[in-house]
């Protein structure tokens, strides 16, 4: 067989061993926390009272053990998955020592990591140095909080996060950990370091604006905040993912279809109603031509957010040694690295949910289909009432729909990710006044003009 | 405007072309070597430590002391200990030392070597933990004859000719050869058999020879009289001698 | 506000300090010990110091004191990206001192692996000027895919993959092994494919050509006041290829062209004309495989077989068409009294060698002329006003290498 294909087969393997670890991990430790905990307080005979509000306790921590749980392991994965794509995309085999497969490598590496000595350079202001890393990490524990409800599809154990304005909270989380950054580089006292933080800031405003705005054209044409809704009005096909214009093309993908099923009574329908928006095709055509331009601009915006290559200035490696990391050490580089790479999984979920249907299938059907055979499955299963039965655990444990959504958004967020390297495995870096221009000249201006088209082309369809 | 437009466009089709150029990758081959599961496949021309060999079809071993090698080595790693052995007035090998540590691998000491003792190995794999242990000794740079056919014959070679013969040893002479050579520098009164060198150090049936082999692998000293049973073997088939001839006082240099 | 006053407001009242970084020796990207004292304004330089010499191994010194034969081998080590150059040059400039004639089978071989090792050296500078410019985790491989093979292949004829030591006095060492020139026939025929891949990464990238085109410009009279050499210097317009303005050796019987780019040049000709000359090496390689006389390794020792006019059927070390000193070939070569110099083209620049000898068996004077030192001094004033991202671009661009510099 081609030693190609055999790369490949090992790379799919791992991440399905790592996904499966990862979130069956988290699904693990969720339900352990919000249904088998509870129900054990329930029967251990408490005074109602009592056990009710150690339920209600142990149901809001549900989100933060599920955050706390997936984090560090998820880092670790998209770490390995990083390294391992690269060597695919560079005809290599990448670390495949550790572990059966390499599957160990950064559980190896971490360990390393923590282990190595925490060195606080001569000069610094120590109390800055070491609050820096936990300043850039915290946002991205917090910031996940919200996207859990639209990536469980609203499932009851996190329906408490889901805020009504749930996307300006994470945009506005999102954009503290430059904080962090500049705090490191400046307290490191050292030159390369802080010309990296001062970049870093630079780059964060700049890119904050295209990044926001694509997110805002987003929420116009949703007509909410709630990531949670925004998910759900998505949920019909392909076409109906916000890349996509957000439906704009369903009713005439519907004309056709209905034409050509020869369904007359359903054209006429559809044809007067295009009668009132006689520009209605063009516009529709044009705003889905905007979003994808937009989710070009959100892309950019996030890669510059997360200083991925082609935008990681504030670590350019081969002008300032590491950046605004440079003087860091141990454990709290560590931190640093685990806070990048949850931010990029961060802005790539952001990007599934926002642009590309959440956690909803692309093709009609797709979806309900596999909800209805697994619920039938399940119903197959005895004793599903009672409580600790088998049948109780295994319905408790698997919800078909959460299943199902949280497969799809598992499925497009990696895929962006995947991407993102791709990115990472071709293009050089800019420079900071490039940098600048693009960000200043060109995509916010572009931005800006596309949301005003927008707007206007949202009331012609 | 439409320029700016056009531009963007075709930036976007340069950074898809690139970015397609990586992906086709994914279907290429790996071209890594995992390299302690599968050695690489050197050429015969690599110089690698370096290893004095013996001839591969009699076994016997093929320095004959002329010390050009030590002579040419730009970092002066080699360090022969020789003598004129008192009996046959001829020179004899006690001890050769290179210095791994010191060696730059250029290869030098093998091109002049008369007899194509001095060889270049494929090992590249010498890492230890002192210094010292990278300063091989004559019996640790000696090679086997099997070893040393392979490498005949993988750097095209010419075998060398055998030496003539020695004269009959008395057995007692021939008991204890502690010429620091291995298991193929056993010195077998009858004439050596051409290929059989390695399997005949452990089945050999000569009842004198066995303990004999066994003291030479262990106990690698080189200051008996005794020597000169062996080294009456290596003298006759020296081609251009002459130069080094003339210093054959014994531990000359001392590394 | 009138310009003047801005100025005045900007000068007065926004003054800054200006930064001082010291950019190496140990920085991840200066490609070996360069020292870079930056005077920075913001990010951008305003004086620049090199500083040199954290490498020297006096290698002048070391092959007055050596004898030729013991020379040789280290010389490798001068510029070890393209031993095969160093090699050369001195070999010729002995020859010449000696005044002997190298066999036309060796002086072909002496193209062909220094082809190679040109071709070595651009890939490599390739990869690491992807690195300078940030695309770090996915383009360096490619190019050193290629270089992999062809190191394997020097391996195969010299015994190592950069301290080749192939290149004798008098010829060159030894005769390649069964199978090589079939390989590197291969080789030939593949690479012009690799070559367009890397451009399709780059050469169009929107990215890339921001970066280099109008960064570093090197003028054409600087490049000539500087005496910066090769495809530096060809880049800024002044077609000076010694293998064309001078042919040494056997390239007067080749067809190649000289790349050459019109008008001053910047980084991104530096660029465009490297990647030219791997293709046009690749042109050479081809045209002195089909040419070399004697033919393949193969067929050479199936002549010698039949004629047998050497004595040994296979001997790899006489190799009458290889090298003419074959004698001279051991710790006693000595060369004729006399002084001589002579220069080849290396992949950076014109490589020069001047010997004294005094007939001994070791030189009375060496001389490096080294490219690398050379272009090295234009650096400087190209980094003058541009920001710290440009220096590794600017640097990377004109491909010093520190041994080099050194010595
Ligand atoms: S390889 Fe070179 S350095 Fe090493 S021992 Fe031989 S001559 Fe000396
Ligand atoms: S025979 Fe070879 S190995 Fe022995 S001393 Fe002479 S040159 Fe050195």
């Amino acid at each position: 067989m081609n030693p190609a294909v055999f790369e490949i087969g090992k790379f799919a393997r791992l991440t399905v061993i790592w996904l499966s670890i990862i979130f069956g991990a988290v699904w693990a430790a969720c339900w352990a926390v919000g249904v088998f905990a509870p129900a054990l307080i329930n029967a251990s005979g408490m005074p109602t009272e009592t056990a009710s509000l150690a339920s209600e306790v142990l149901r809001a921590l549900v989100p933060v053990v599920a955050v706390a749980v997936f984090i560090p392991i998820n880092a670790m994965f998209m770490v390995l998955c990083e390294r391992r794509a690269l060597a695919l995309f560079t005809v290599r085999k990448g670390p495949n020592r550790v572990g059966p497969d390499g599957l160990l490598q950064t559980a190896a590496d971490a360990v390393k990591l923590l282990f190595k000595e925490d060195i606080t350079p001569h000069g610094a202001d120590a109390v800055m140095f070491t609050a820096a890393p936990i300043i850039f990490f915290a946002p991205s524990i917090i910031g996940v909080l919200p996207l859990l409800a639209a990536a469980s599809g609203n499932h009851e154990l996190f329906r408490s996060v889901n805020l009504p304005t749930g996307i300006f909270y994470v945009l506005a989380i999102a954009s503290i950990p430059v904080v962090g950054i500049v705090m490191g580089g400046w307290a490191s006292n050292n030159k390369y370091s802080l010309v990296g933080a001062l970049r870093s800031a630079a780059q964060a405003i700049s890119y904050e604006i295209p990044l926001v705005l694509s997110i805002v054209a987003v929420c116009l044409m949703a007509g909410t905040l709630d990531v949670v809704k925004i998910a759900d009005q998505q949920k019909d096909s392909l076409l109906s993912w916000n890349i996509f214009g957000g439906g704009a093309l369903l009713p005439y993908v519907n004309l056709v279809v209905a034409g050509l099923q020869g369904n007359n009574e359903q054209v006429q329908a559809i044809m007067q109603h295009f009668q009132a928006q006689p520009l209605g095709p063009f516009a529709a055509v044009l705003m889905v031509v905007c979003c994808i331009i937009f989710f070009g601009i959100y892309i950019t915006g996030a890669c510059a957010e997360v200083n991925r290559i082609p935008f990681d200035l504030p670590e350019a490696e081969s002008e300032l040694v590491s950046g605004y990391n440079t003087e860091y050490s141990g454990i709290k580089f560590a931190i640093f690295f685990l806070a990048e790479f949850t931010n990029l999984f961060v802005v790539c979920s952001i990007a599934s949910i926002m642009f590309l249907g959440g956690g909803h299938a692309p093709l009609p059907g797709l979806e309900q289909g596999f909800t209805e055979m697994l619920g039938g499955i399940l119903k197959q299963l005895p004793g599903s009432k009672e409580i600790f039965s088998p049948g109780w655990l295994i319905n408790s444990l698997v919800n078909p729909s959460t299943v199902s959504q949280a497969f799809w958004i598992i499925l497009k967020t990696y895929s962006l990710v995947i991407f993102a390297i791709l990115i990472r495995a071709t293009l050089p870096r800019f420079r900071i006044d490039q940098l600048m221009a693009f960000g200043w000249k060109r995509l916010i201006p572009l931005s800006l003009i596309l949301l005003i088209a927008l707007t206007y082309l949202r009331e012609l369809v | 405007m439409f320029g700016l437009v056009g531009r963007a466009v075709e930036s976007l089709y340069y950074v898809c072309v690139g970015l397609w150029t990586v992906a086709k990758h994914t279907g290429r081959a790996p071209i890594t070597k995992e390299f302690p599961d599968t050695m690489p496949d050197l050429p015969g021309a690599f110089r690698g430590r370096l290893a004095l060999a013996v001839n591969p079809e009699t076994s016997e071993h093929l320095c004959i002391s002329c010390r050009q090698c030590e002579r040419v080595c730009p970092d002066k790693c080699i360090d022969i200990t020789a003598h004129k052995s008192p009996e046959t007035g001829k020179l004899e090998l006690i001890d050769f030392k290179i210095d791994h540590g010191l060696c730059m691998f250029c290869g030098l000491c093998t091109e002049v070597c008369p007899t194509t003792c001095i060889i270049n190995t494929n090992d590249f794999e010498m890492s230890d933990y002192s210094r010292e242990a990278l300063i091989y000794d004559l019996k640790k740079l000696t090679l086997t004859q099997d070893e040393s056919a392979h490498y005949f014959s993988k750097k095209y070679l010419p075998i060398p000719k055998p030496k003539p013969k020695p004269a009959p040893k008395p057995a007692a002479a021939a008991a204890k050869p502690a010429d620091g050579v291995a298991a193929p520098a056993k010195p077998a009164p009858p004439a050596a058999k051409p290929a059989e060198g390695a399997a005949a150090a452990k089945s050999a049936p000569a009842a004198t020879d066995k303990p004999a082999g066994d003291a030479a692998a262990t106990k690698p000293t080189a200051e008996k009289k005794a020597d000169d049973s062996k080294d009456s073997e290596k003298e006759k088939a020296a081609p251009e001698p002459s130069a080094a001839e003339g210093k054959a006082e014994p531990d000359k240099t001392e590394g | 506000m009138a310009p003047e006053k801005i100025e005045a407001l900007t000068s007065t009242r926004l003054k800054t300090d200006e930064m001082i970084i010291n950019m190496g020796p140990q920085h991840p990207a200066t490609h070996g010990v360069l020292r870079l004292l930056l005077t920075l304004d913001g990010e951008f330089v305003k004086h620049v110091e090199p500083v040199v010499g954290h490498l020297h191994r006096a290698q002048e010194w070391q092959g007055q004191n050596r004898t030729w034969f013991q020379y040789q081998a280290l010389i490798d080590r001068v510029d070890y990206l393209s031993g095969m150059f160093t090699s050369w040059a001195m070999a010729r400039a002995a020859e010449k001192v000696d005044g002997c004639q190298v066999p036309l089978r060796g002086e072909y071989m002496r193209v062909i692996v220094s082809e190679m090792n040109r071709i070595t050296s651009h890939l490599l500078w390739l990869g690491t000027y992807g690195i300078d410019l940030g695309a770090m985790f996915g383009f360096p491989f490619y190019p050193f895919r290629e270089r992999e093979k062809l190191l394997d292949l020097l391996e195969a004829i010299s015994g190592q993959r950069m301290m080749f030591n192939y290149i004798r006095i008098g010829g060159v060492q030894s005769e390649a092994p069964p199978g090589w020139f079939a390989k590197v026939s291969e080789f030939v025929k593949e690479f012009p494919d690799r070559v367009d891949e890397y451009e399709a990464i780059l050469t169009n990238n929107p990215i890339f050509i921001k970066r280099t085109k109008g960064v570093g410009i090197l003028k054409k009279q600087l490049a000539l006041d500087y005496g910066v050499t090769g495809p530096s210097l060809r880049a800024s317009g002044v077609p000076l290829d010694l293998r064309k303005t001078k042919p040494y050796s056997v390239y007067d019987r080749l067809k190649f062209e000289v790349p050459i780019h019109e008008g001053d040049g910047d980084t991104f000709d530096r660029y465009v004309l490297r990647v030219k000359e791997m293709r046009e090496s690749n042109e050479i390689l081809r045209q002195c495989l089909e040419q070399i006389p004697g033919g393949t390794a193969d067929e050479l020792r199936e002549r010698r077989k039949a004629c047998n006019s050497c004595g040994k059927a296979d001997c790899s070390n006489c190799g009458g068409d290889l090298m003419i000193m074959a004698k001279k070939q051991n710790a006693g070569l000595r060369i004729k009294a006399g002084e001589g110099f002579d220069a080849i083209e290396s992949p950076r620049g014109i490589l020069g060698c001047y010997i004294i000898s005094t007939g001994g068996d070791t030189a009375y004077r060496f001389k490096w002329r080294n490219p690398s030192f050379c272009n090295l001094a234009a650096l400087p004033d190209l980094l003058i006003d541009h920001p710290i991202a440009d220096i590794m671009a600017i640097f990377g661009s004109i491909d010093v290498i520190l041994p080099d510099v050194d010595r």
